[in-house]
């Protein structure tokens, strides 16, 4: 039966997808002999009374794909121990332009959406029943995927009543259910997500096996921009199950750097991956390193520094920030520095791709399914239409995947050979020749009232402005500076890591915040809550980009709980305690480090954390994802960076780049604020605050002020308040 | 080619005998439950058992294994802690991503047959080399101590 759209989705301009009806017959496939209804590009409801989700957003290790099920299943009225869930490919014409997953917005953007599908599926469910029955809609209701009689207790499964529902119009009124009347939202849900990672089947694409599919490893050019003078394969293609050596072409990349950036390489093309890494370490290469193999980490942040000075222009100023410098006010100023960082997701980078000449299917775990798609298209010169891209879970993303380079070296070399082509990174690729969080020097200066409270602010960051994200700080008036655009050509090439800009930013403010603390002979967090007490609600529509409102009240909230909840003040002798306050889009995170300090060692005993990210849909979810960010803000404070020396990134697995392990792990005690309000993010408000916390609390053990990430035992001997 | 017994079954694998067997499982028996994380035992996300004993298989050629015991976490039916341990981790909602968590429930029911009650050291000492970049660690260590406790009330 042919294929119809039942609703219609328009992305918005001002954010949010309109769903309209706008045909009367919903869409029916008969596959096999089961008969399917799809009334909608979220849910599949089969004859047989399988109700299969189809999650559009990313699956990424955050629980998207159980959140959306349960709200799904909650406003349908289906069971969720019954519900199948699978992933939406890539479309624009399916799920609008708002299906790719970053800055924390997969829950935020779909919510509205999703629960009008799905209300508007459930009254044509309950209509049809009614006319079953011959009884008034109102008599039935859905629940654990059975239409009910009210006061009675026949039933009709789903699946029973799918003839007559497929040809009924959609309602003109839907209505959405009550906050009350909800079964699994607010509660610790586990989805059939939980149950395949323990069993160890989730379908990660680096699993992907394909018939006549060959396994590629690419040695990838060390120093970006250089480029490949000669290779000899000879040896190479000697290694058992080596099949074909072949050049990789560079990508360019593109304005929005999500796209291209593909380094020149060599790919060997094997019949095990095993094969591919062992043949890749035979090839012979000369690369040409170009400029970049000249310069190391310190040539970038002296260029930030030179740069500070000879460009300082204030580009926003929010009301009058500027002018509240002059007139002989006393200046506070403080810079922070934080290094270049990789991902390192557990699951290396990898994507396979099928190229048929006159259509390319890829299978890749990516945060990105629709710019990837574009991209493809762009690539081969081939229709969007003729582009499939299959939307795997992820070993993890935090950013990374969302750029695609990996995803198009896959789709050239299967141009090549016709064959799909899975290409693994090694975990060395990973670290070596990637793509990385940005190097940063942020500049923050205050001038102060008689109190020596702040009273306007000047930010520099480099390279970036934080974004979109909340750029507030509490409410104080602000003037941002110019920044070092980044450039293609930079050292190393950018990706997003978890938080983004918010992770400079939060450890520049709230070290910051700290320091006009003390200055101010306060005790840092009640600081900060006076501040938000005089702050008022700042309109970040207001502003050149587009932000979300911040609302001051919250965040001095979740301030008041993390004091009480962290016994604020209150420590036993040799525990040390440093605060920090992050909001991040419409979600806010305070939280408090007890540390102690032997022989210059930090030892992070235990962090407590309070998050207002309105709706906790699945709160078992929103503390992973906290206790996680807490956990990446750890190593990124305490474990190791990425240097480059020329050209040369020094750190190539985990021996170099270590992260925390289970006997670094602090207690870690969350606490949700309980609210209704729409559902925000809450897979990157947790990481900003970390570092500044732990550095403030080493300042309260040791009146020693870092202001530079990681923090080595050397910088506290060496510094002085 | 080997005769490697994987799970209680005797198998042939048709590989060169260096090949690792983390790829012999992952890409010639398709059994894709075990990770690829680091290739140089330094993440854990490939341990798998081999007689008992946690083993990086990323670092264990295939060649030496003939006559061994392997078990992997496709293996865990035949394996009352094993299956416990999933069961814990199910319950304490553990995985973010999940892809090293085969690693870390198989290092985890390695310890619990050798130790039947392991403290907090006994659990650092076990799992510190298995890497989590979601940062799952503390309910790791949760879901192994109420694994002890279950297997201990098995017992009993
Ligand atoms: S893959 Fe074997 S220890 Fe990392
Ligand atoms: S759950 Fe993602 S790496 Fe451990």
């Amino acid at each position: 039966m042919e294929r119809r759209n039942f609703f219609k989705i328009t992305s918005l301009a001002g954010g949010g997808l309109l769903l309209s009806t706008y045909l009367p017959l919903a869409c029916t496939t008969t596959k096999e002999s089961a008969f399917d209804w799809e009334p909608n590009f979220f849910i599949r409801i089969g004859s047989d009374n399988t109700v299969t989700f189809i999650c559009s957003q990313s699956e990424l290790g955050q629980g998207t794909s159980t959140g959306l099920a349960m709200v799904a299943a909650d406003e349908l009225g289906a069971s969720m121990d019954t519900l199948k869930i699978e992933f939406g490919q890539g479309s624009a014409e399916r799920y609008g332009n708002l299906q790719d997953t970053g800055g924390s917005n997969g829950l935020r953007i779909v919510w509205s959406s999703l629960r009008e599908a799905m209300a508007t599926t459930r009254e044509l469910l309950i209509a049809a029943a009614a006319q079953k029955w011959q009884i008034d809609t109102d008599e039935c209701y859905c629940e654990d995927g059975f239409i009910h009689r009210k006061n009675d207790e026949e039933k009709l499964a789903f699946g029973d009543v799918l003839d007559i529902a497929s040809t009924l119009s959609a309602p003109r009124e839907i209505k959405l259910k009550e906050f009350g009347d909800f079964k699994y939202i607010g509660k610790p849900i586990k989805g059939p997500k939980t149950r395949m990672a323990v069993n160890g089947t989730t379908p990660y694409s680096i699993n992907m096996k394909l018939p006549n599919m060959l396994y590629a490893a690419i040695e990838r050019c060390p120093v970006w921009k250089g480029s490949l003078s000669s290779f000899d394969a000879s040896e190479a293609l000697k290694v058992p199950g080596v099949v074909e050596v072949l050049e990789v072409e560079p990508t360019e990349v593109q304005a929005t750097d999500y796209r291209g950036g593909v380094r020149p390489g060599v790919a060997v093309l094997a019949t095990s991956t095993w094969a591919a890494f062992e043949g890749k370490k035979a090839l012979k290469i000369e690369w040409e390193m170009g400029i970049n193999g000249l310069k190391s980490s310190q040539d970038v942040q002296k260029e930030l520094e030179d740069d500070y000075k000879t460009n300082s222009k204030a580009n926003v100023d929010l009301q009058n920030a500027t002018a509240l410098f002059e007139g002989g006010r006393k200046v506070f100023s403080a810079a922070y520095d934080s290094p270049h960082q990789a991902n390192a997701c557990m699951e290396p980078l990898n994507a396979t791709a099928y190229h048929r000449g006159h259509k390319v299917e890829v299978w890749a775990g990516t945060q990105s399914p629709q710019l990837t798609r574009d991209r493809i298209a762009e690539l081969t010169e081939l229709p969007l239409a003729a582009i499939t891209v299959n939307n795997q879970p992820s070993g993890g993303a935090f950013g990374r995947r969302y750029f695609c380079d990996y995803v198009e070296e896959a789709v050239i070399l299967s141009e090549k050979v016709r064959v799909p082509v899975k290409v693994t990174w090694s975990r060395e690729d990973t670290f070596l020749t990637s793509k990385y969080h940005p190097i940063c020097k942020d500049y923050w200066q205050a001038s102060l009232d008689t109190n020596n409270f702040p009273t306007a602010i000047k930010y520099r960051g480099s390279i970036s402005r934080p974004g979109g994200y909340r750029c507030y700080p509490y409410s104080v008036p602000i003037a941002f500076y110019d920044y070092l655009k980044y450039k293609d050509d930079w050292l190393l090439p950018r990706a997003s890591w978890r938080s983004v800009y918010a992770h400079p930013w939060g450890l520049g403010m709230e070290c910051f915040m700290d320091e006009l603390a003390h200055n101010a002979q306060e005790d840092p967090l009640q600081f900060r809550i006076k501040l938000l007490e005089n702050a008022k609600i700042v309109e970040q529509k207001a502003l050149p980009w587009v932000g979300d409102d911040f609302y001051p009240e919250k965040l001095k909230n979740t301030l008041e709980m993390v004091a009480e909840k962290s016994n604020w003040g209150k420590k036993s002798e040799g525990i040390y305690q440093g605060v920090s306050a992050i909001s991040y889009n419409t979600s806010y995170c305070s939280m408090v480090a007890d540390i102690s300090m032997t022989n210059n060692q930090v030892k992070v005993h235990k962090v407590t954390a309070v998050i207002d990210c309105g709706l906790a849909v699945n709160p078992s979810q929103v503390k992973a994802q906290i206790e996680g960010s807490i956990l990446w803000g750890l190593s990124a404070t305490l474990k190791d960076a990425i240097t480059v020396e020329h050209g040369h990134v020094q750190q190539s697995n985990y021996d170099t780049y270590d992260l925390m392990r289970i006997s670094d792990a602090p207690e870690i005690d969350v606490h949700i604020v309980e609210s209704t309000d729409t559902p925000s993010g809450t897979g990157e408000v947790g990481v900003p605050g970390v570092a500044p916390a732990v550095l403030n609390a080493v300042y309260a053990a040791t009146g020693k002020r870092i202001r530079q990430l990681p923090i080595r035992s050397s910088l506290l001997q060496s510094t002085d308040s | 080619m080997k005769n490697l017994k994987i799970n209680g079954q005797l198998l042939q694998v048709n590989a060169d005998d260096n090949m690792p067997l983390l790829w012999a499982l992952r890409d010639v028996m398709d059994m894709t439950g075990t990770k690829y994380g680091c290739g140089k035992g330094l993440c854990g996300a490939c341990t798998v058992h081999i007689d008992g004993e946690a083993v990086r298989s990323c670092i264990t050629p295939i060649g030496a294994l003939e006559g061994k015991e392997i078990t992997t976490i496709e293996g865990a039916e035949g394996n009352p802690i094993l299956q416990t341990v999933q069961e814990a981790w199910y319950h304490a909602d553990v995985p973010q991503c999940g892809y090293c968590q085969s690693g870390q429930m198989m290092s985890a029911a390695a310890l619990l047959s050798k130790n039947s009650d392991p403290n907090d050291e006994a659990i650092n000492m076990a799992m510190n080399g298995n890497l989590c970049r979601c940062g799952t660690y503390t309910r790791i260590r949760k879901a192994i101590k109420n694994a002890a406790d279950s297997l201990d009330q098995n017992n009993n």
